[in-house]
């Protein structure tokens, strides 16, 4: 299987773990991941007003390229841009005027051939055909819980972990329509696959905080905080995200979290892609675990929570 | 503190233009509060959320453009999915700091990120601050 | 088309032509209509009133159609909805078949609709014209009689439907009470105590239980279901299924051994899941009729038997597994729709869980906490660990006022039986902490607001502005997240307990019913009434008359007028010596009927039907509804609506089209 794969500029530099394990967990399903050529940032943000749509742009461009390049699905793990190419999809189809607007910003692109170097402008309007499809959505629908079943080398047997949604897989809802905001099962199916028992608690779509990490620090330690002790308290061993920007507020940010409020002892934040390429079969070494602030060599030890099998 | 709800034309420009910017029918907020009880940074703000769709309602432009709320929004959507009306709150925060942008107020830019903390921050952050905050 | 040489018309046609003050004046010349067909052809006389319907108005009809001699009047006016009766009175009054009147509607679909005056004036001399044509073809018609059964089917044995029952009971005639389930009583039966009394719902129900019992005019009829209702007002026959109870209620003594020796223990839904009973059982102690029903669904089996217990213990030889479903057939002249509501599941509110925690409960689950007859004795104890809760937390508006999500609608009693819940529990448990979280208060009813007072100001219960965001668990405590929009805060309440007010929604299991009996719901699924203001209790069907929460959410006392007020109309029915039947039905031209049949497939009444042997279609005029609907079809003009002929209708198409 080939399909597109949109990684977003967090994932190439600052989340390389989310990737990279990623990658490997993909080769091990016998999918082929081809990135959009000259892909660019996603903007990170899908602009809120009907003023401004040059933001729209940039990721409208991306799934152009997809198109360009013959693909009709596209595939994200970062939450931020599953929700900024979704949204835009969304706009495109539904809002007349923006998509006027949006593909007059993309009129004026030049198209390089890359292997004459020609340059060409004439770029077919693009309205929302390609579909931005999640990780979580691939593997359950495309992948095929069969298939995974098979491959699966060392299921994590009843490994506690958390499931963490967080805000931008799920809300809006009627634009991204992938799973029910206040009752979603997407991903604690996709761990159950994996061997694991998803641990139930009321947080897994509450904010961890987002961007206020940087503007507003103590209110964001105190909303990961929220999640974080929730995900214990229900008997977590582990919480899993979909976001560098939840890992980072919850893994990276977890000392200042600890230093605020002395009763939370930690929680080992993990990418699901993590889980995933650990349950095929990935060499440890080739996880990104290193990239940790909270360790969480012990939750891959072959010997108590893994199984291998022959 | 007295307010005089101006009659005229002033007041329900102000109103148009942010249901205008945000696509938002802001009378068809109730005023239930509960976008305020669900809200994450709720606790932090000046004024709660539905006080902001309150004071937009009432065409109080100068002081819903001076709370703090503004910039403590981070779009989580929250309000909007629990909304009984569908009210887009995030929507209708935008549009005030929107509305805002032109008087030049930079609530959180470039220039309070120190190096260290741009050196070690998830590119999107970055990103997402400067465009949701700063001019 | 060439036109046959046309005779001059023969009747004496009156015009009057109305103001209706502004609403049609306003737009429309009036003066000028009149004016201009002074000289139709047909027309004999023409004027301009300011109000028609008026008593003057009337009177000048009536004056008129002596004087000048007239044998066909048209008003030009409103919807024939609204006065056709009226005019069809002052004809007969002055001795003017009621069927050559007509009503030329120039104000709903002219001058309501319509802003350029010059253009609605032109279109209402159109519209006039067009009747005029009519009415030179219409026959003067007789209605036709028809008998009345005098006797009412009520389907529900709620407070709304033993409330209409009895009053038309008392009436003097004879009632079937149809209930589904194994005893009437409904939801009121299951509530504690009522607002704003305070009384005990079973002792204020019970009296009119026993009374639907033994009256002697009401025949009660539970487990049994309406299968299908054919017919018209006045004339329905009605198929009721008998549902198997395999206990003889004639025998049955309540005994009790059977139960004590039933091994299927299930969730006894009167206390709604949060006590058990077995597959024998009696649904709660005052039931009526006061028997066991054996529960074939949770029995271990009765085809072939598998137990056989009870029947063994049974000193009175009252059970018998060999029961089938029987069927009666009955004839009714009219049938009271009382059904009933149910509450909006919890589970469409994962924001509050689900039905993941058992302590957060829905209204009908507290009653049954709060009822002495319930699974705690009347103890306000926790389902989850049975602990007494010193903390409750009351969310009012769960699922109701929503438009995006859930219902948009009010649920109209939640807000009175949340102050009730609060103050019964500050009663029971005076140091635990009861707080309310409401948009509004809604107290509207006869000493509502000064009861919901009393819970703020002497039960102290507190009252929170602003709708829950959020319940979870925490340890064994629920965290509610909620606000106070009035001081501008955010508030988190700690408690044992969440009680949500559900919407009130449309009964379970009923739409099918429903459907079958081709009665009009709105888009929730309760009943339509056939006006919103003016005819509250009857169905857009005619002889189907509406009680109760079927028609939306109401409170008991409205509950209870509604269904007396059903029962009045039932009355008004029953009261006529014989119904009239409109007569502007199809009848068969024999010459030119094929056999066709197509008109059978096309009447949604049945009137219609084939003689086989003669090959022609046969109409029963007292079914017909006059809907036209065979007419449109019938491929050889066979089928002519009385005063509605194919020759009529073209001939006001012409008029029309001419100007």
């Amino acid at each position: 299987m080939k399909v597109h794969y949109y990684p977003g500029c967090t994932l190439k530099e600052k989340a390389v773990a989310l990737d990279l394990s990623t990658r490997e967990a993909m080769k091990l399903l016998d999918v082929e991941l081809i990135e959009p050529e000259g892909w660019t940032c996603c903007g990170a943000e899908y602009p809120l007003t009907e003023e401004k749509i040059m933001g729209l742009a940039a990721p409208a461009r991306v799934l152009r390229q997809v198109r360009e390049e013959g693909g009709d699905v596209v595939i994200t793990t970062c939450s931020f841009c599953y929700a900024v190419l979704k949204r835009v999809n969304y706009a495109l189809q539904t809002d007349a005027l923006k998509h006027k607007r949006i593909n007059a910003y993309l009129k004026d692109d030049i198209k390089i051939d890359p292997l004459t170097k020609e340059r060409t402008t004439n770029f077919e309007a693009y309205n929302g055909e390609v579909k931005v499809v999640h990780l979580l959505e691939y593997l359950r629908d495309r992948v095929g819980p069969g298939k995974i079943a098979s491959r699966l080398k060392r299921p994590l047997r009843g490994l506690k972990v958390a499931p963490y949604y967080g805000c931008r897989l799920l809300r809006p809802q009627k634009e991204l329509a992938l799973d029910e905001p206040d009752n979603p099962h997407i991903f604690e199916e996709f761990l159950k696959a994996m061997g694991c028992e998803a641990v139930d608690y009321p947080f897994k779509q509450e904010c961890c905080g987002s961007y206020l990490s940087v503007s507003l620090p103590e209110a964001a330690a105190e909303a990961s905080y929220r999640v974080l002790r929730a995900a214990r308290m229900n008997g977590a061993q582990a919480i899993a995200v979909s976001c560098p920007l939840c890992f980072y507020n919850m893994d990276k940010r977890q000392a200042k979290i600890r230093e605020m409020f002395l009763d939370f002892p930690g929680l080992p934040v993990l990418f699901f892609t993590q889980i995933l390429a650990w349950a095929l079969g990935v060499d440890k070494g080739a996880l990104g675990l290193d990239d940790h602030a909270v360790p969480v060599d012990k939750l891959f030890e072959d010997k108590r929570n893994a199984e291998v099998i022959l | 503190m007295r307010v005089k709800l101006k009659a005229g034309p002033e007041p329900r420009k102000f109103i148009e233009r942010i249901e205008e910017l945000s696509g938002e029918n802001v009378y068809a907020c109730y005023q239930c509060g509960r976008c305020s009880a669900g809200c994450p940074m709720a606790a932090e703000m000046d004024y709660l959320p539905n006080q902001i769709i309150r004071l937009v309602q009432m065409g109080l432009e100068d002081e819903v453009l001076r709370s703090k709320t503004l910039f403590m929004c981070a779009s989580c959507f929250t309000c909007q999915s629990r909304c009984p009306k569908g009210i887009d709150l995030a929507r209708v925060m935008e549009a005030v700091r929107y509305v805002l942008d032109p008087k030049g107020r930079d609530a959180f830019g470039p220039n309070e990120i120190s190096p260290e903390l741009a050196q070690e921050l998830p590119q999107q952050v970055l990103v997402a601050i400067c465009r949701k905050f700063s001019k | 088309m060439t036109k046959a040489k046309t005779k001059p018309p023969d009747k004496r046609i009156g015009l009057f032509v109305c103001h209706c003050g502004i609403n049609i004046a306003g737009v429309v010349d009036v003066e000028r209509v009149a004016e201009a067909m002074k000289a139709y052809p047909g027309v004999s006389f023409s004027t301009n009133y300011v109000y028609m319907c008026s008593d003057p108005g009337q009177q000048m009809i009536i004056d008129t159609i002596k004087e000048k001699k007239l044998d066909s009047i048209i008003i030009a006016a409103c919807s024939p909805t609204l006065h056709e009766k009226t005019f069809q009175e002052a004809a007969r009054l002055a001795g003017l078949n009621p069927y050559q009147i007509e009503i030329a509607n120039i104000r709903e679909q002219d001058s309501w609709v319509h802003v350029d005056k010059e253009k609605a004036t032109r279109k209402a001399i159109r519209i006039v014209k067009g009747h005029v044509e009519k009415a030179l073809k219409n026959e003067s018609l007789e209605p036709i009689k028809v008998d009345v059964t005098r006797r009412a089917l009520v389907i529900g044995g709620g407070i709304s439907g033993i409330q209409a029952a009895l009053d038309i009971a008392e009436h003097g005639y004879e009632v079937l009470l149809v209930e589904k389930g194994p005893s009437i009583g409904g939801k009121m039966i299951q509530l504690s105590e009522t607002f704003p009394t305070l009384d005990c719902s079973q002792c204020i129900m019970t009296p009119k239980m026993v009374e639907a019992s033994r009256h002697k005019q009401i025949k009660l009829l539970t487990f049994h279901e309406v299968e299908s209702v054919s017919g018209f007002v006045g004339n329905f026959k009605v198929r009721i299924k008998r549902k198997p109870r395999y206990v003889d209620e004639t025998l049955c003594n309540l005994c009790g051994e059977c139960e004590k020796v039933c091994p299927q223990v299930v969730p006894d839904e009167f206390n709604m899941g949060l006590s058990f009973r077995k597959a024998i059982y009696m649904p709660f102690p005052q039931a009526v009729p006061g028997t066991y029903t054996l529960d074939a669904a949770n029995c271990l089996g009765l085809s072939p038997v598998r137990c056989g217990k009870c029947k063994d213990v049974c000193e009175k030889k009252a059970i018998d597994y060999d029961t089938k479903d029987t069927f009666i057939e009955e004839s009714v002249g009219a049938i009271v729709i009382a059904t009933g509501y149910d509450l909006y599941t919890m589970q469409a509110l994962g924001e509050y869980g689900g039905e993941k925690y058992e302590d957060v409960i829905n209204g009908l689950e507290f009653e049954r906490i709060l009822s002495a007859s319930g699974p705690s004795g009347g103890v306000i104890r926790r389902p989850s660990d049975g602990r007494i809760p010193k903390s409750i937390v009351f969310v009012q508006c769960s699922g109701s006022r929503d438009t995006e999500k859930h219902l948009p609608y009010c649920s109209k009693i939640c807000c009175m039986y949340t102050a009730k819940h609060a103050m019964l529990y500050k009663h029971r448990v005076p140091d635990g902490q009861a707080t309310v979280f409401y948009i509004d208060v809604r107290s509207g009813g006869k000493s509502f607001d000064e009861f919901y007072q009393r819970t703020v100001e002497e039960d102290k219960v507190l009252y929170i502005r602003g709708k829950v965001s959020k319940i979870f668990k925490e340890g064994d405590k629920l965290i509610v997240w909620g606000a106070d929009t009035l001081t501008g805060k955010k508030v988190e309440v700690e408690a044992d307990m969440v009680v949500l007010a559900m919407a009130m929604v449309k009964a379970d299991g009923v739409q099918d019913l429903l459907r079958r009996l081709k009665i009009a719901t709105d888009i929730h699924g309760f009943l339509a009434e056939a006006h919103p203001k003016l005819r509250p209790v009857e169905s857009l069907n005619a002889g189907f008359f509406l009680a109760g929460c079927a028609h939306g959410p109401k409170d008991i006392p409205e509950t209870v007028s509604q269904a007396s007020a059903a029962a009045a109309k039932v009355g008004d029915l029953f009261s006529q010596s014989e119904l009239i039947h409109e007569p502007i039905t199809v009848p068969v031209d024999d010459e030119k009927c094929s056999g066709c049949g197509i008109c059978l497939s096309m009447c949604p009444y049945g009137a219609r039907s084939l003689d086989l042997e003669r090959r022609v279609v046969t109409v029963n005029e007292v079914l017909c509804e006059g809907c036209g609907a065979c007419a449109a079809a019938c491929p050889c003009g066979a089928a002519q609506q009385r005063n509605q002929t194919d020759e009529q209708i073209f001939a006001m198409v012409s008029a029309m089209l001419k100007g």
